[in-house]
Order: C-alpha cells, then sequence, then structure tokens
C-alpha cells in the first residue's frame, strides 16, 4: 500500500529538528476536493491547535499523517524521511498517536488491552503471530491510566470499556494515545465530554508530554482551551490551510474570522424579551437518582438556559421533559393543562420537540436524504387517505425548513451523512420545526459545530423566540447560554440549585453554583 | 437509544460487584451452566438411568463432532462474522479424503489422514476468508455461496456414492478405545479415542484467542473493524486465518465423523449449520460479535447435545428436541437482553 522513496533526500534535511512535515498534500474524495495543497511542519515537544470549521479539511489531513488515507498528491516528511503515504503501523511505529473524536475503542474489550494492547501490536510490526504478554499489558495499562486520572487497579483494568460512561471512555483513548512512547500525540476534539476538572488534568498531562519531547497536535471548537494551552494556531478553511503561526498572536475573533472567512459577532445574540404569560411549567419533575423534584416555568418567547456538570442530572432533566426518559414523579403543565409526558410521541402531541445532545445516534438517519430527515415528523400528516406521501407538499416543507435553517446546500437529496457536523445539526433543528412545537428543548446545541455553524444556529434559535416559541437550551457550554438565554438555571445533584439572570451573571458565577454544596467525592464524574 | 447518555450519569462503572446480574452479564455461560444441570437434575430424578457411565459416555462421544464445529463458528463470531459453510468444508475433506486413501493408499497412516483432513479444510477456509475479505461482502452470504459451491463441486465431480467400508486404519481409530468397561446390563462400553481430540482442539483454540495477540485481533474486529483497522490490526491477516482455522476444525470433524460412523456418506452434515450456530450462541457468544468463550461454547454444544439424548430418556419424543432448543435459545437471547439493558 505505502510506497517509500527508499532514501533520505538531502532537501528534507533543511529543517532537521522538525519531526514531521506535510508539503502540498492534495486528497480527492470522488467530486469533492478535501485537501488542495496543505501543507505544515510540527516540532518536537510544540503544542499546535488545528483550528477549522466542520468540512474544512482537519479529520482527512489527520487520517493522512495516522496513515488512514493516502494523499493523492504531496509528501509526508517524518523525522527526515520522504514518504508518500504512510501505513497505519507505519505512522504507529513512528510515534504518532490519535484520539479520534469517535474514540475508536474496542467496546468489547477490556480498558486494559483497549489501552495497552496496541502497544504490543505495533512492537511486533503489526504481525499477530505473536504471544501477548499479560503482565507487560497490566504494567502499561496501569501507568496510563493514572497519568490521565484513571483508577489502576485490577478491577478497573478489567473493565469492559462498553460499560463505562462516555467521559470516561474519553479519558482511556486519551490513555491509550500515551501509554506508548509517542513522539506526536494528535487529539481530535478530546474534552468534547470531560468536565471541567478532568479538562484541567488532560492540560497538565499535555504540558507533562511537551517537557518530554512530545508533539501534540489538537483539533478543536473550543478556543479557550487553546489559549490555556498555549503554542500554534494552523487555520484550515476550505481544505487550504489559510495561516499558521504563534497562538498568542491572534484574538479568538480573528480565529473566527480566518476560519470562517467573515466577521463573527460575539456579542449577545438575545436581543428580545419574553412575552407575558406561562407557556411551560414544570412541577416537581423527578427521575431519581438524577433529578429530584424540579420545578421550573418557561413563558412564551423565553429562553431558558440549564447548565450544571455532566452529572448533575441536566441531560436526564432534558430527557424527562421530552419523555425519552418518561419522569417517575411529577407532571408538567403546559397552556395551563397538566400533562404527564411517558414517551416521545406524548410529547410530540403536547407540541414538546427535542433536539438530542447525540444527533447522530439519537436523532438523524445518515444515509437518508435531507428531504427524508426533515418530514421524519409529519410524514404521517403529508399522507393521503391511503398512506401515501404527498412528495410535493413534503418538498416544499422541507424546502421551506432548510432554507428557514440557511443549509449550504440546495440539493435535498444529498444524504444527511454527507453533510458537516453544523449542518446536520440544522437538518435537525428543521426537521422539529415542522411540527411547530410550542416549547423546543434544544440539547447541547452546538457540541461539536463549528463557529459558523453556531453563529446560524444562534440566529435561528432567537428568531424562533421571537415569533414566541419557548425555548430550554441544556448546555454546558456557558458562554452560549449568557449569550443567548434570558434566565439561566443551575443543577447540581439532581436539584436545581440556582437561577441567574443572563444579563447579570457571568462565567464564574455560574461554575461556581455548579460546583457549590457539592461533596467533595461526587465532583468528578471519573472517579 | 444510545447507551452513553443512559450511562453518563452513573458515576461508577461497576457499582454492584456482588450483584448476581452483573456476574451473568460478565459471565453469561453461567446461565448455560446453570441450565445444563437443571436438566441434568431433572432427568436423574425422573429416569436415574440418566447416572450411568454409559449415558455420559454417549454424551461425550457425541460431542465431538459439533464441539469442534462450534469452536470454529465461535472464532468467526468472535469476529463478527458467521459462518454456514463448515458442513460444507466437512462433507468436502471427509468424503475426498476417504475416497482418496482409499484407492490409493488404503495403509496410510491415520495421522497424515488427519492431518491431511486438517490441512484440506483449512484450504478450503482461506477460500472463505479471501472472498470475504476481497469482495466486502458479509460473511454470512459468502458462505452461503461457498457451501452451495464446495457441496456442489463434491456432489458433481468427487462422488455421490456411499462408501460402506472404510480404509483400514480409519476404520481402526474409529474403534480405538480410550477405555472400556462392562455396564450394569453386561453391554461393553466404550469412550473412543478420537473424543480426546475436542478438548485438544479446545485447549489449542483458548490458547490462541487468549494468548496470542491474533486471539485478541480476532476480538478487537468483532468490537470494530473498522477501529481495529485504524489501530492497525491487518483485516486481511485476520479474515483468512480466523477462515482457515475455522475450515480446519471443520475437516478434521468431518474425518472423525467418517471414522466414528464408520461409513463416509457424501450427503452427511450439511444441514446441521443451525444446530451448531444455536450451541455456539446458548453457549453465551453475541451473534453481533466480539464475546463468547470457549468454556461457554463447549457448555453450548453439551446443553444442545444432553436435550438432544436425555428428552428421550423421559419419554419425550425426540421432534420435540427443536422445541425444547428453540426455546431454550429465545429464553437465553431474551435473559442476555435483559441483563444489558438492566446495566
Amino acid at each position: 500500500m505505502s510506497h517509500v522513496s527508499a532514501l533520505p533526500r538531502p532537501d528534507a534535511a533543511s529543517k532537521v529538528d522538525a519531526f514531521l512535515e506535510l508539503r502540498g498534500i492534495h486528497k480527492r474524495f470522488g467530486g469533492v476536493h478535501a485537501l488542495r495543497g496543505v501543507g505544515f511542519t510540527i516540532e518536537p515537544g510544540e503544542a499546535y491547535h488545528l483550528l477549522g470549521e466542520n468540512g474544512c479539511g482537519k479529520s482527512t489531513v489527520i487520517k493522512i499523517m495516522s496513515g488512514a488515507h493516502a494523499p493523492d498528491e504531496g509528501e509526508i516528511v517524518l523525522e527526515g524521511k520522504v514518504y508518500h503515504s504512510l501505513t497505519a503501523i507505519q505512522s504507529l511505529s513512528a510515534g504518532i498517536e490519535t484520539v479520534y473524536q469517535d474514540l475508536s475503542l474496542l467496546p468489547n474489550l477490556t480498558v486494559a488491552e483497549n489501552v495497552a494492547l496496541n502497544e504490543q501490536l505495533v512492537a511486533s510490526g503489526g504481525r499477530l503471530a505473536r504471544l501477548f504478554d499479560r503482565t507487560r499489558l497490566r504494567e502499561t495499562a496501569a501507568a496510563a491510566l493514572a497519568t490521565v486520572g484513571l483508577p489502576s487497579d485490577r478491577g478497573f483494568l478489567g473493565t469492559i470499556v462498553s460499560d463505562l460512561p462516555l467521559a470516561q471512555r474519553q479519558l482511556v483513548a486519551i490513555a491509550r494515545a500515551i501509554a506508548t512512547k509517542a513522539k506526536m500525540v494528535i487529539m481530535d476534539e478530546p474534552t468534547t465530554s470531560l468536565t471541567r476538572r478532568e479538562v484541567d488534568n488532560l492540560i497538565n498531562v499535555v504540558e507533562r508530554l511537551r517537557s518530554e519531547g512530545v508533539a501534540v497536535l489538537f483539533v478543536t471548537h473550543k478556543l479557550d482551551e487553546c489559549y490555556r494551552i498555549g503554542g500554534h494556531a494552523i487555520v484550515f478553511r476550505d481544505g487550504q490551510c489559510v495561516e499558521q503561526g504563534p497562538l498568542a498572536n491572534y484574538t479568538k475573533q480573528r480565529l473566527a474570522e480566518l476560519m470562517t472567512g467573515r466577521r463573527i459577532d460575539a456579542e449577545r445574540y438575545r436581543t428580545g424579551a419574553p412575552m407575558d404569560g406561562e407557556l411551560f411549567a414544570a412541577n416537581g419533575l423527578s427521575l431519581p437518582p438524577n433529578v429530584r423534584d424540579v420545578s421550573f416555568s418557561v413563558r412564551k418567547g423565553e429562553i431558558l438556559g440549564i447548565t450544571g456538570l455532566a452529572d448533575s442530572g441536566r441531560n436526564e432533566l432534558a430527557m424527562a421533559i421530552a419523555g425519552v426518559m418518561p419522569a417517575t414523579g411529577g407532571s408538567v403543565r403546559i397552556d395551563g393543562k397538566v400533562e404527564k409526558v411517558r414517551h416521545p410521541s406524548g410529547a410530540i402531541r403536547l407540541g414538546i420537540g427535542y433536539v438530542p445532545e447525540d444527533r447522530l445516534a439519537e436523532g438523524l438517519f445518515l444515509d437518508k436524504s435531507i428531504f427524508e430527515n426533515e418530514i421524519a415528523l409529519v410524514v404521517r400528516d403529508l399522507a393521503n387517505g391511503f398512506g401515501v406521501v404527498d412528495k410535493a407538499k413534503g418538498r416544499a416543507l422541507a424546502d421551506k425548513l432548510s432554507q428557514d435553517m440557511r443549509l449550504n446546500t440546495r440539493n435535498l437529496d444529498l444524504p444527511v451523512g454527507a453533510l458537516s457536523g453544523g449542518n446536520q445539526q440544522r437538518v435537525l433543528i428543521g426537521r422539529w420545526l415542522s411540527i411547530l412545537p410550542k416549547l423546543l428543548v434544544l440539547h447541547g446545541p452546538t457540541v461539536g459545530v463549528d463557529v459558523g455553524s453556531k453563529d446560524t444556529i444562534y440566529r435561528v434559535i432567537q428568531q424562533l423566540a421571537e415569533a414566541g416559541m419557548g425555548l430550554v437550551i441544556v448546555s454546558d457550554d456557558l458562554p452560549e447560554l449568557l449569550q443567548n438565554c434570558d434566565r439561566i438555571l443551575v443543577m447540581n445533584n439532581g436539584r436545581v440549585v440556582a437561577e441567574y439572570d443572563a444579563r447579570e451573571t457571568d462565567e464564574d458565577q455560574l461554575y461556581k453554583a455548579m460546583l457549590v454544596s457539592k461533596p467533595a467525592v461526587n465532583t468528578e464524574t471519573a472517579r | 437509544m444510545s447507551a452513553t447518555h443512559l450511562t453518563e450519569s452513573a458515576a461508577v462503572p461497576v457499582a454492584r460487584p456482588n450483584s448476581l446480574l452483573a456476574l451473568v452479564r460478565r459471565r453469561p455461560e453461567l446461565i448455560t451452566l446453570a441450565l445444563l444441570v437443571a436438566i441434568c437434575v431433572a432427568v436423574s430424578i425422573i429416569n436415574p438411568a440418566f447416572l450411568q457411565p454409559s449415558s455420559l459416555v454417549d454424551i461425550g462421544r457425541a460431542s465431538v463432532v459439533m464441539g469442534l464445529f462450534a469452536l470454529g463458528v465461535f472464532i468467526i463470531l468472535a469476529a463478527g462474522g458467521i459462518d454456514v459453510s463448515f458442513t460444507a468444508i466437512a462433507a468436502f475433506t471427509m468424503y475426498s479424503m476417504t475416497l482418496l486413501v482409499k484407492n490409493h493408499w488404503p495403509d496410510a497412516p491415520i495421522a497424515l489422514v488427519l492431518v491431511a483432513a486438517t490441512a484440506g479444510g483449512a484450504l478450503l477456509g482461506v477460500v472463505n476468508g479471501l472472498l470475504v475479505h476481497y469482495l466486502k461482502v458479509p460473511s454470512l452470504i459468502v458462505t452461503i455461496g461457498t457451501q452451495y459451491l464446495f457441496r456442489g463441486i463434491l456432489l458433481a465431480f468427487i462422488g455421490t456414492v456411499w462408501i460402506m467400508s472404510l480404509p483400514p486404519t480409519m476404520g481402526a481409530f474409529g474403534r480405538l478405545p480410550l477405555f472400556q468397561f462392562e455396564s450394569a446390563d453386561g453391554r461393553t462400553i466404550t469412550l473412543p479415542f478420537y473424543f480426546l481430540v475436542l478438548p485438544a482442539a479446545a485447549l489449542v483454540t483458548w490458547w490462541m484467542l487468549n494468548r496470542t495477540l491474533m486471539g485478541r485481533a480476532i476480538f478487537a474486529i468483532g468490537g470494530n473493524a473498522n477501529v481495529a483497522e485504524r489501530l492497525g490490526y491487518s483485516l486481511r491477516t485476520i479474515h483468512i486465518f480466523m477462515f482457515a482455522y475455522a475450515g480446519a476444525l471443520a475437516g478434521l470433524a468431518g474425518i472423525i465423523h467418517t471414522a466414528a460412523n464408520r461409513q463416509s456418506n457424501p450427503f452427511d452434515l450439511v444441514g446441521t449449520e443451525i444446530n451448531v450456530i444455536a450451541a455456539v450462541v446458548l453457549g453465551g457468544a453475541r451473534i453481533t460479535g466480539g464475546t463468547g468463550t470457549v468454556i461457554g461454547t463447549l457448555l453450548g454444544v453439551l446443553l444442545v447435545v444432553v436435550v438432544n439424548s436425555v428428552l428421550v430418556m423421559v419419554g419425550i419424543p425426540s421432534t420435540w428436541q427443536r422445541v425444547v432448543v428453540g426455546g431454550f435459545i429465545l429464553l437465553a437471547a431474551a435473559f442476555f437482553v435483559f441483563c444489558q439493558k438492566k446495566n
């Protein structure tokens, strides 16, 4: 598969200290020109932040470095040797470790095997006719797990990965990357499901790796984290590298502009105000042990934010409102009528829409077209007496929804799986608009969504509120809540512990409320 | 619905290490064992004759061929595939091997015959592996195809005539006793020597799965083949190896089947695949891949063999076997799903 030129070329020595250099990399997938002559250099012990909107070619370039894709043109200079492409084993043997966005864990194997088996595979050069050393497996795994702050006892080592909560899986994936003698660690959105303390720990790990001469390449949408880590920015746009340089040279605003090619407003999106009259009220909703006796109300045209740590019960509350995980106690009142939501279809009947956090697993039919995804909720209304769907009517509706949601394609027959994360999220929100909900619950509406799409989604949210819809945003993205909401509720240990006017609070205050009154033992999901 | 949401809040993953449910979830073969023990106890109460050594020997003898098949099926299942061609491979190798030995070298040493049959089975398995890998077609479809192919070639080109008298060495191997004793009613009970092949194969399979990188690789691709490939596992090597291994076991099982029955019938074996796959699934291996144990597989085989042989002893017509096995499969599957949901 790989085409290795036998000898290092003299010109490769121009930058002796570079660990990896990409030169003029092109990659096409069918008609899509994903990378158009990308080049950058990775030096030992440095931190890099690969920034760009979804679909700009970040994932492709990572796959080229990790050996999953072969570039069409260009060359890869790895420790002075020139390659046209790498295999997975070549890349791993050279010390390039990747923490994939999807984590790439083997769900049926134990924690120890996930963390440390690859070290032995790489040591054998990918050959499988080898004994595997269980003592070494445990030792390597225990050391790596301790580094990322996970337990390293035998019980944990032997746990099957699919039994772990998401945050711990993410840490296990990071532990695998540092279990070997890596020279470069690529992390594709490594902090999406981590709590703040786990992120702090990860940043310490990164510091340590750098002090040991390991280069670290981050791919993230969280610019705040980039600044905390420091290092270099590499900005991609439309498959090209548009800017490189020390992160300190750019403001957040400037980076966002570079990524999108347009000016992004970091101001508060919320300009309107709620209307009079209660739209929705939750009355003592309970779902032990995660949600305990939660009551709140939403007015027409109001945007309510709900936040909390990952284990605070915010996720369960969102799912309880939508009937995905029906509440065991309490009731909701919508338009004055007291109801219980026992099933998602019940919520839909009451006019409650729910955009789930995990759009891939819970929301979208990836291999179906945009059109089919958009009309999924109203397909029965579009059908005539014989159950035949009125396609023209559906088309018109899907067309309108995708325009409202400012999808970047007019071709509604494209499969949703072909869209970027931001556009997928817009399709999902658009689908819910098709039933004209009275209350829309948005669960992590911009997780894994690029800056440009975030902007669009926020503008749509504001328009919906202007039109009188009530919105609940459940999120751990505090700036998002501050920019969009009227009020913000903070959950802690299953209860609402604080309520703030979004104009009069800030991230610090919210974060303190998230942690306050919480026994120290329980502050982290990971331990 | 994704499990991630449901587990995200469960801060401690192994919260109930003492819970019976958690234990069963990690070791589903315990259910198989419990079922097996329950049946044996029930049958011995109804008909104490069951506890006689002779019936145990019968069960042992009847487990060998199915057990060898099951080990092969288990490996393919563990890797996330499925194989229905193994009976055709067994029939092909046993019949052509018998014919070859009978016509050309009647005194061939049995060790050589066994090795040759194993190698022949492995070769046919390699065909499966190559097709699965290069056609990128699900292994169920590929092996349905090769089952017809192998069987068709056997019947069209090699022969359709039953071989009623085996070459002497093969016949002798089938009769060679491991131990013999007289039962209460004066019959001579023999546990044949070939019985040893099953524990030996199980041991080798266990060792391969648990002590070599290949074994871990098989489970890895059963967990998620794309991820495994990304991590540097060579899917080609694994596919070819695992189908060759399953083919080798099938070839060996075929020749033992012939030796044990003292005849070689080219129409034999094909049609029993589902029985074997059922045994493996009853042993706790998930049909979706990535799980299971060798012990569980053997327990599953024992369960099916015991059900098949004891129903007669307690006066249930043998036609009811299928109803019972079918019921067990549904029960076991429902229980495994129940355990997972609870978690």
